[in-house]
């Protein structure tokens, strides 16, 4: 009863009805008992109770519900005041649930990566992601076996660390392979997140190092459903990966979609399921662990990053040789961890949210103007209000709460349009061959945001111009005529302070989004240092379909052959690799005779590509050659070197004929390639070592082939090639390159899309907002100009002295907007490309855009003013 | 809206000692609005005559204040009241009440009866 204080409210008043009839009932009967007639006892009855309807009013008030009427009474005179005025109502509302949902749908693009970080993980606030060594963007997996395994037992500070190694993988068994990604995690990889199995089970800690086992998978939900028709029976079945038969032991929980953020496993299996991998299982040089532990209950990420920290120098001073380089482990929740998408996410996310804030601030600001103008027009009714008995405060309440009904009904809009918006976070992003799962998400979170968001914006919109009108004293308001005040000089200040303010949140808004659009446009037009026009590439799922080695090089020559001879092919070649995908592959390389600084990172990018790889691409070799058919395994390993890494490893020096250690063999250099874009045309650059692909096949299998015409066309025809030598080779991403570099630019895209969208509502509200206030202003000047056009001013006179008002206003606000956009653009500055924060042509032209709408906002009443007969003019009041 | 004030200035006005009169009639047993007007009537010989518009108000927030309990009941004339129950968190205000009472009783009366040779020393 106490939470839902209406319930019962009904059945009270009937009670307290029924108590005061019985009350009249017994005094009439004693009367009647005392010898009174029927009529004179009622009527003395009634006499002595009083007046009923006031002694049920006043025992209502002591049920503490009072309140609940009034306020039903004060929302259905607030729904009736604006239904008088449909235009504001509309207006403000569509405003206010444009300008909140702008804010829900950043945040539940947020809430679905960033406070999401493993669906249907426990508790994620408690986990932390492990990186060793150095930070960057996007890291390699940071760990060997033998080294977690240490971690996971010696450590203090931890309920459980869990480890996996994310691959692509092919579905063999089926009429054509399936690709499907796939992570080797560790026995206690679904304990440590806290999920249960949706069938069967998870892997026993037995199981983790068990080679002679029968191998076992753990299906996804999605997998199991769309490949296994959600089979009931499937645990316990046996199925075939990589040509190899597995059993079926679970299938995980819907929803479920593995332990790095915003990518996506379809299947499980231990680290070493056919016992094959044992090089990589024993090794400590051989890192190819993401970690991920589980924090005790009341230890900070500080005490474990300590902890751990200590266990790791132990293991580096017992095994020094495999741990030359950085080994200082640090600690990332999950929401910014560098493993996964979350990494851009926390980079790019936050600083939209944050454009949105201002978004809403000045559609605030912009309905705040709107709702004085109303409530000064409606000062007579708040005047004989006031003048009936209505208190300040019960004045500024019923306004505030016309404020808030507005404002609910903006909300309850932006969440339904929320409800879609959230979904079009993934069209963002272009097909690639990343198994993405990112897209927002809808929960309580961003059901709880859209309240408050709409809670505080229907404040700010109300109660300062409420607070404003309620002072105007309802005398002089009633005594004087509507035309003689313009609102009070109190409320001209405010028009003009929320015009300045408009004017001052937008130019930031403004200036942010074309630095990014500029950006966009020179990452666009970067040269990233290779010709990506007329490449197609296309994955070969060689290793993943379970070729033995020699089968798979087999196959390869083959490929290059058939591929060679297309009609339209002018160059074709091997790669693991392409650039701008996001993708990486970093490993430790040692140059013969240098010797390394203490924990100084050794890390180098690497990939392995064909002969005429340089060719295909256009990137020059500046001394020696290219990879040629001969560099095979027969032949001493070479490597070529970019520029990054010659000056790295050999300043000074000719970089030809030196040698590197890389991946446990001592290459010597044949080539120097020139510098090209790795991952982002705006990295700092990395060292680059490239490898003879067919000294050392890369994981993946990707034919680079160089087109005469559009590379698109020849989809079909190198299918066709490939599967012509053997028609169960799984065949994917094929497309061309420039598609696939797309990536790299993706997140400029999402900012400037953004921010320009942002930019855009910022304008528009700005500038309808300086035309409203000036029109409003002159529109109550009407007279005054009248009175000073009929004793001689000019034409010009006038409109110089309403444009004056208004540009008066627009620069200060430009002025104060400058200042803020300053300090805003300093927090954007690591996102731009090719363009400096401050850029004076980006600042100079959106300052004249910004000052010239606002210029013709002024003149269209100014013009308007000038026009009228002062004759009229004086006469309307 | 000046006869509400009335009201509610008197409610004011006798809040602690109605309290304590309604607790004390609710001593002698169970009895509804009406009972209690009356009984208080006959006790203080016709000088204390509750309005309705106080007692009301009086009861309902001696009931949200849990200090008393209600339920319907037939009365002996066959009339169905809603009868009021002093609880046992009612007997023990009663009883701070009375003490405040008595203070204040003892306070006016020695402060109303000096003797006046004491007062001019």
């Amino acid at each position: 009863m106490k939470w839902f204080p209406s319930f019962g409210f009904q059945r009270r008043k009937r009670e307290l009805q029924e108590e005061i009839d019985a009350h009249l009932q017994m005094a009439i009967a004693d009367r009647v008992a005392r010898g009174e007639t029927a009529e004179t006892a009622r009527q003395a009855a009634a006499r002595e109770f009083g007046n009923i309807p006031l002694v049920q009013d006043v025992t209502r008030d002591m049920w503490g519900q009072a309140w609940l009427e009034q306020l039903g009474r004060d929302i259905r005179y607030a729904l009736r005041q604006l239904r008088k005025s449909p235009g504001f109502s509309i207006t403000a509302t569509a405003m206010l649930a444009v300008a909140i949902c702008a804010n829900s749908t950043v945040f539940s693009w947020i809430d679905g990566t960033m406070l999401r970080p493993i669906p249907g993980a426990r508790d994620t606030g408690d986990l932390v992601s492990l990186q060793r060594g150095e930070r960057n963007f996007s890291p390699t997996p940071p760990f060997s076996y033998l080294d977690y395994r240490d971690l996971r037992e010696q450590n203090h500070t931890f309920t459980g660390i869990l480890a996996y190694h994310n691959d692509w993988i092919a579905l063999t068994g089926g009429a054509q392979p399936e690709r499907a990604y796939i992570a080797n995690v560790s026995a206690n990889y679904f304990d440590v997140l806290g999920i249960k199995p949706a069938l069967g089970r998870f892997f026993l800690a037995e199981e983790e190092t068990r080679p002679d086992a029968v191998t076992n998978v753990v299906l996804g939900y999605s997998l199991w459903k769309n490949r296994y028709a959600a089979d009931p029976a499937i645990v316990g079945k046996s199925i075939e990966i990589a040509r190899h038969p597995v059993t079926v032991i679970g299938v995980a929980p819907e929803g479920f979609v593995g332990a790095a953020p915003g990518l996506r496993d379809d299947l499980w299996v231990t680290l070493d399921p056919l016992g094959n991998d044992v090089f990589r299982m024993t090794h400590r040089d051989i890192v190819w662990l993401i970690v991920i532990g589980r924090l005790r209950p009341g230890v900070s990420r500080g005490l474990a990053a300590q902890d751990l920290d200590t266990q790791m120098r132990h293991i580096v001073a017992a095994y020094p040789d495999q741990h030359l380089g950085d080994n200082q482990i640090t600690l990332d929740p999950m929401w910014r961890s560098p493993f996964g998408a979350n990494g851009y996410m926390a980079a790019t996310l936050p600083i939209l949210l944050a454009f949105a804030a201002l978004v809403l601030l000045l559609t605030c600001a912009n309905v705040a103007t709107l709702t004085l103008v109303r409530f000064v027009s409606r000062r007579r009714e708040l005047a004989i209000r006031q003048s009936l008995g209505a208190n300040r405060m019960q004045l500024v309440w019923q306004m505030v709460l016309e404020g808030a009904v507005l404002s609910i009904v903006a909300g309850t809009m932006a969440l339904a349009l929320t409800m879609w918006t959230s979904k079009t976070f993934a069209w963002f992003f272009p097909a690639n061959s990343t198994p993405l799962a990112l897209n927002g998400y809808m929960d309580y979170k961003v059901v709880i945001g859209i309240a408050v968001s709409s809670l505080v914006a229907g404040m700010l919109c109300s109660a300062l111009p409420a607070w404003r009108s309620s002072h105007a004293p309802a005398i002089e308001v009633l005594k004087a005529e509507s035309a003689s005040v313009s609102g009070g000089s109190r409320n001209r200040k405010l028009l003009s302070g929320l015009v300045v303010a408009q004017i001052a949140l937008s130019l930031p808004l403004l200036i942010c989004s074309g630095l990014f659009l500029r950006t966009l446009r020179n990452l666009a037009a970067a040269n990233p240092g290779f010709q990506q026009d007329h490449i197609l590439t296309a994955s070969v799922g060689l290793n993943i379909a379970g070729y033995s080695n020699d089968e798979a090089r087999l196959i390869r020559h083959k490929i290059l052959d058939r591929v060679s001879a297309l009609p339209g092919v002018e160059v074709a070649t091997l790669t693991d690799w392409i650039p701008m995908t996001l993708i990486q592959k970093r490993t430790d390389a040692y140059p013969e005779g240098y010797v390394p600084h203490p924990h100084e990172s050794l890390l180098v990018e690497n990939a392995e590509v064909g002969p005429r790889y340089f060719e295909s691409l256009h990137i020059p070799i500046l001394e020696g050659r290219e990879f040629t058919q001969d560099d095979d395994q027969k032949t001493p390993d070479v490597i070529i070197v970019d520029q990054t890494a010659a000056r790295r490893f050999w300043p000074g020096q000719d970089p030809l004929g030196k040698r590197l250690r890389v991946g446990g063999s001592l290459s010597t250099v044949v080539g120097v390639a020139r510098i090209s874009t790795h991952t982002f045309v705006n990295e700092a650059p990395e060292p680059m070592v490239f490898i003879s692909y067919f000294q050392h096949p890369g994981f993946e299998t990707m034919v680079q082939v160089k087109t005469e015409g559009n590379p698109a066309d020849l989809t079909p025809a190198v299918e066709n090639a490939i599967h012509e030598i053997d028609a169960r080779l799984p065949v994917f991403d094929v497309r061309p390159m420039r598609a696939s570099t797309q990536m790299a630019s993706s997140f400029a895209v999402i900012q400037s899309a953004l921010a320009g969208m942002f930019a855009l509502i910022g304008l528009v509200l700005a500038v309808t907002g300086i035309y409203g206030v000036v029109a409003y202003r002159t529109q109550m000047r009407t007279h005054e100009i009248g009175i000073r056009m009929a004793l001689g001013a000019s034409r010009v006179d006038v409109l110089r002295l309403v444009l004056s008002q208004g540009l008066w206003l627009t620069g200060i606000g430009l002025a104060l907007g400058l200042a803020f956009a300053l300090g805003l653009t300093r927090l954007i500055a690591r996102l731009l490309y090719g363009i400096g924060a401050n850029d004076p042509v980006t600042v100079a032209s959106v300052v004249m855009l910004l000052g010239a709408m606002s210029l013709l906002a002024c003149y269209f009443p100014a013009h308007r003013a000038m026009r009228r007969n002062p004759v009229t003019a004086i006469r309307e009041l | 809206m000046s006869e509400e004030v009335q009201y509610k200035n008197r409610i004011e006005l006798l809040q602690g000692t109605l309290d304590m009169l309604i607790l004390q009639t609710l001593q002698w047993g169970p009895q509804h609005g009406y009972g209690i007007v009356q009984a208080l009537r006959l006790r203080s010989g016709d000088v204390l005559q509750v309005e309705t518009g106080s007692l009301y108000p009086a009861l309902h927030r001696l009931e949200r204040q849990s200090w008393v309990q209600s339920e319907w009941k037939q009365s002996e004339s066959k009339q169905k009241a809603r009868y009021y129950r002093i609880t046992a968190k009612g007997k023990k205000q009663l009883a701070s009440d009375l003490g405040r009472w008595e203070r204040i009783v003892e306070a006016i009366g020695s402060v109303m009866y000096v003797k006046p040779e004491e007062s001019e020393s």
